[in-house]
């Protein structure tokens, strides 16, 4: 991993293309730099000016008392890869390029950018943008940006792919009072990523949590090694943008790469215990929780409330966001009977009733936390004509006081009544909103959290030491020879087999007469399959025959199939007819894998047959790091698994099987890189064992 | 001495097989000749037979083009014929000045045995009067393609003309075993011979991403020192993008046909073995998705048809063989020494 102190923590800075002229950029610079009370020394360079800012000015870098910890790049796009040149020879070894002009704007950027990166590398250099709105530390404190203005000091480091969205965000926070501990604008990404800055947020004593916003990962491997570690130690929160397809074309469109499939994105975050937020003031209430907040033990939530709609609301969201409604003690049920009011509703959610004023919020809370059944709690308040908001306030802050190790969240629903009264949270550091939902989802992230840093460590190998790797080899070798990437049902089935998965005997035949030789030694009833690598729905096109009995209808059925595919897709060469024996039917399931571009193997479970299109029963997993515990839970997710168990009196299916298969698969595409697509659908699980029926296989 | 008359149908090797036997014939210490009775334009751009330009570089042929193809026939040819026996008179005397001081004259025919047939141009009424030896090249499309071959074979037996034998060119690998062991015998049955049976092979069959471009035209944006590339597959992209990558990984070196604006496609394309990207409307695509095929060096062409115009064009594109195109000119006489019993086609015609 980088090393990323002298990036933060510079004894000394130059800033090349620094400037006298307000609002040009080598100037905020240089006055962001100032005016942060940066305590090392800063090298204005600049050939036409003798002082900048007060500050001796150097004509080139290499006139500057010594290499500098960190340089800053400002000059145009042309003068750029000079100036990054000139660092090098002089031996500085940190550069931030906040130049535009590379990779952004097409063709000729890109040589551009090419050449910067060379420059780094030629001179061991490590390099964050080009084309970023640069960095800034408020414990350090150091600004080498120019966003306008500097933020409050905290807990929260911001790393963002976008820059407008660091000089926004750093303009909000303080009118919201949130604190941060570092910036970073990425840009283009063209040596650092957000992976080496996520790492090294994770050991910086000042940061809290990690808030990304990004629209892409930049090596997605590299990724899930140094990120799965760093969410174990500290929250990192994700706003991945171009979720749609729309977003992803914008996405695409904006960084240049392909992104990556969603799906994959969501499956690596939830691997690597990274908290995904949906949107922008979802991102920001998490860091408001997590810096404020202390991670729950448990999902289990109280509502306190002075009005039912709301408390309804909030359970509903509670429900929704699959956690759960605490459970008071008999103790706490007979305290908060004989103190509330009778039409009080004393179960969760407990009613306090429109007329409660501050005591009974207080009495009520304090009841509430102390339940050992009770992890988090949401208070509500609701602008009743008796209702003490500044002194309910007060009593929450007091009573939380009592118990930091719980969560408390509250919702002020209401206006200008209740001003006072949220100010007194908001000091007191209690995340106050206006509304329930937001304060659950807070609960909620903090819960995911929790889970995660629960999860086991076990990333032993899914290790099978019969797996037959030269086979495979020598299938792949013919079909490449073959100038093909997509494998016959066949050869897919013969690769499958040779890594353990019990695969239905399938052959081809190329011939009526082979077909029937084939089907007497396999035995009947057989099942014919046109093999074309061309056909991707073989019953769309007539091109599948069931349950044939008789040397007759093999015959038949081959030439059936033969007319029927050319009639659908006259120029398609067609390879033959698989034969395959007809296994007896059990309960449908797929196993399939296709490759993301940035995450590897994303390996898919679910319900299978002709439907699975359509009842998207599907869980994934990334086959990188994939363990059997991780699959049974992938099992688990879907609805096949009540099937698997054993549905209405039906026998229970044979899950272990199932599991070995799906890890075997998974070996498999970890072993061969060259497979880029794979499916086995159907697989028929029975009460022992299981069966893969039709496999297909894409290689590169 | 005798001349070998190439017959066969658009596409189905008659270049090939006369550039490859005509190469071997001299290696064999034989001054060969190459004349094409009927010539035709291809593409958009040229005005002369591609064939004749060929064989007049491979052969050192010092006779000009227009003595070589005396005759250039279009679709409409019949608009300005000529007189029949004049025709015929320029042909002939065209092709004694082609054959003079050579052993042999390998003759190409028109793009169809049945073109000018009107003016008794036709394949077998020149192979007549050119008192050549015909050899007829089969293009295997489905079962009907044997029937069709079966048919000229009698044709011309006919008339007293019969054929040498017939070579199956370009036959895809899972068809070799059936042309083996099924058409050649039944061709046998009804007497004609079979002198060669050549497996595809991209080199020489599948046509250029500049060849796309020479009919397509447009704006080369990216990857221009690739368009010596081979096009083995096309693929339209207007799916989704979920789907895209799926689809796109399954054919190798293909050309991709989508809208200028779709990046997301065109992204997923650069992810996968693609030898040109053609982007239609004449839509500018996205800065990036330059920048990603200058990366990868992929040939990114702008055209301004539609999607559809632009695939009814490119399924008209058949691989041109060019004479500075060294790999497939060996390839030619790779598959006559290989698949091909050239001896026997040799001692027909000395």
């Amino acid at each position: 991993m980088a090393e990323l102190t002298n990036f933060f923590n510079p004894a000394s800075v130059a800033i090349i293309g620094a400037s006298n002229k307000p609002g040009k950029i080598g100037n905020v610079i240089v006055k962001n730099m100032i005016n942060c009370g940066y305590r090392g020394k800063i090298y204005p360079v600049n050939p036409k000016e003798a002082d900048i800012e007060g500050l001796g000015c150097y004509p080139t870098v290499d006139r500057t008392p010594n290499p500098a910890d960190l340089a800053v790049i400002s000059v145009p796009a042309a003068g750029a890869l000079a100036a990054a040149e000139a660092c090098g020879k002089y031996g500085v070894k940190n550069l931030i390029v906040i130049t535009a002009g590379f990779k952004e704007t097409g063709k000729n950027g890109l040589k551009l950018e090419r050449k910067l990166v060379d420059i780094c590398q030629k001179y061991k250099m490590r390099m964050l943008g080009p084309n970023c709105v640069g960095l800034l530390d408020t414990h350090v404190p150091i600004n080498a940006s120019f966003a306008a203005g500097f933020p409050r000091k905290g807990g929260i480091a911001f790393i963002s792919q976008s820059g407008a969205m660091v000089l926004s965000i750093l303009d909000w926070s303080h009118k919201a009072g949130l604190g941060f501990s570092k910036f970073i604008s990425l840009g283009n990404k063209a040596d650092l990523t957000e992976t080496h800055f996520i790492a090294d947020a994770a050991e910086d004593p000042h940061t809290q949590v990690i808030l990304c916003y990004i629209e892409d990962v930049k090596n997605g491997s590299h990724f899930l090694e140094a990120v799965r570690p760093v969410s174990r130690k500290k929250p990192v929160i994700i706003l991945k943008a171009g979720t749609s397809q729309a977003g992803a074309l914008a996405a695409s469109s904006h960084t240049g790469a392909l992104a990556g499939s969603d799906l994959a994105y969501e499956t690596a975050f939830r691997q690597c215990g990274v908290i995904r937020a949906r949107n922008m003031p979802e991102l920001f209430d998490l860091a408001v929780a997590f810096t404020s907040q202390p991670v729950p033990r448990g999902d289990r939530v109280a509502v306190v409330t002075n009005s039912g709609g709301p408390g309804i609301i909030a359970t509903d969201t509670i429900e929704l966001k699959n956690l759960k409604m605490a459970r008071f003690t008999k103790e706490t049920i007979a305290e908060l009977r004989n103190h509330l009011p009778s039409e009080s509703n004393i179960y969760n959610p407990v009613d306090v009733l429109g007329d409660a004023k501050a005591e009974r919020y207080r009495f009520s809370l304090e009841k509430v936390l102390a339940d050992p059944g009770v992890d988090n709690a949401v208070v509500l308040v609701c602008p009743a004509a008796v209702t003490e908001p500044v002194e309910t306030a007060r009593a929450i802050v007091e009573v939380r006081k009592k118990h930091p190790e719980k969560p408390l969240f509250a919702a002020y629903m209401g206006g200008s009544r209740l001003e006072e009264g949220v100010k007194v949270l908001k000091e007191a550091k209690i995340p106050c909103f206006i509304f329930p939902e937001q304060a659950v989802n807070s609960i909620n992230g903090l819960v995911s959290y929790a889970r995660t840093k629960d999860l086991s460590v076990e990333t032993e190998p899914l290790t099978f030491n019969d797996a037959d790797q030269k086979t495979v080899k020598a299938i792949f070798y013919d079909v490449l020879k073959d100038k093909r990437l997509v494998l016959l049902g066949s050869e897919a089935a013969e690769v499958v087999a040779a890594y353990g998965i019990n695969a239905a005997p399938t052959l081809l035949a190329s011939s009526p007469e082979e077909a029937v030789d084939i089907a007497d030694e396999l035995g009947y009833p057989v099942v014919l399959k046109v093999a074309s690598p061309k056909i991707m729905h073989k019953t769309d096109v007539g091109g599948v025959k069931t349950g044939l009995e008789s040397p007759e209808k093999v015959r038949r059925g081959f030439m059936e199939i033969m007319d029927n595919v050319h009639r659908h897709l006259p120029r398609v060469i067609i390879y033959g007819v698989e034969v395959q024996k007809m296994m007896p039917k059990g309960i449908e399931l797929i196993i399939g894998m296709t490759r993301d571009v940035q995450f590897g193997p994303l390996i898919a479970f679910g319900l299978g047959g002709i439907f699975v299109n359509l009842i998207k029963d599907v869980s994934f997993r990334l086959a990188k790091g994939l363990n059997f515990g991780e699959i049974e839970k992938m099992l688990v997710e879907t609805k096949a698994y009540t099937l698997l168990r054993g549905y209405r009196g039906n026998k229970p299916a044979d899950i272990k099987a199932i599991i070995e298969m799906i890890g075997r698969t998974a070996r498999l595409v970890n072993d061969f890189p060259e497979i880029t697509e794979m499916d086995i659908n159907p697989v028929f699980s029975y009460h022992q064992g299981a069966s893969a029926l039709d496999v297909k296989i894409t290689v590169s | 001495m005798k001349n070998l008359y190439i017959m066969g149908t658009a596409g189905s090797g008659k270049t090939s097989v006369a550039t490859g036997l005509a190469l071997k014939f001299s290696r064999e210490g034989y001054r060969v000749a190459y004349f094409k009775p009927i010539g035709n334009v291809t593409g958009a751009f040229l005005r002369e037979d591609e064939d004749a330009v060929l064989m007049k570089q491979l052969l050192n042929m010092k006779q000009p083009l227009e003595t070589i193809v005396p005759y250039i026939a279009g679709p409409s040819y019949l608009s300005g014929y000529k007189n029949t026996c004049e025709s015929l008179k320029n042909i002939r005397k065209a092709y004694e000045t082609v054959a003079d001081g050579n052993d042999l004259v390998i003759i190409g025919g028109a793009n169809f045995p049945h073109i000018m047939g009107c003016l008794g141009l036709d394949a077998p009424s020149l192979v007549q009067e050119l008192e050549a030896v015909p050899l007829f090249m089969i293009k295997i499309n489905n079962d009907y393609s044997l029937d069709h071959a079966i048919f000229i074979n009698n044709y011309m037996k006919c008339k007293g003309i019969p054929v040498l034998g017939n070579i199956f060119h370009n036959v895809p690998r899972p068809l070799l075993a059936k042309t083996e062991g099924i058409y050649r015998p039944i061709l046998e049955e009804h007497g004609y011979h079979t002198l060669g049976i050549i497996p595809s092979n991209a080199v020489l069959t599948s046509p250029k991403v500049k060849e796309y471009y020479e009919v397509l035209g447009g704006e080369i944006l990216a990857g221009e020192e690739n368009m010596d590339r081979l096009v083995e597959d096309t693929v339209i992209g207007a799916m989704t993008i979920e789907s895209a990558l799926g689809y796109l990984r399954r054919s190798a070196n293909k050309a991709v046909i989508t809208g200028g604006d779709r990046s997301d496609v065109a992204l997923a394309a650069l992810e996968t073995s693609t030898s040109a990207l053609i982007l239609t409307g004449g839509l500018y695509p996205d800065v990036k998705v330059v920048a990603r095929a200058e990366e990868k060096r992929v040939p990114l062409i702008l055209v301004h048809y539609d999607t559809y115009s632009t695939i009814e064009k490119m399924s008209k594109v058949t691989r041109r063989i060019r004479a500075k195109d060294e790999a497939a000119v060996k390839m030619t006489v790779e598959n006559i020494e290989k698949h091909v019993d050239w001896r026997n086609v040799l001692r027909a015609i000395i």
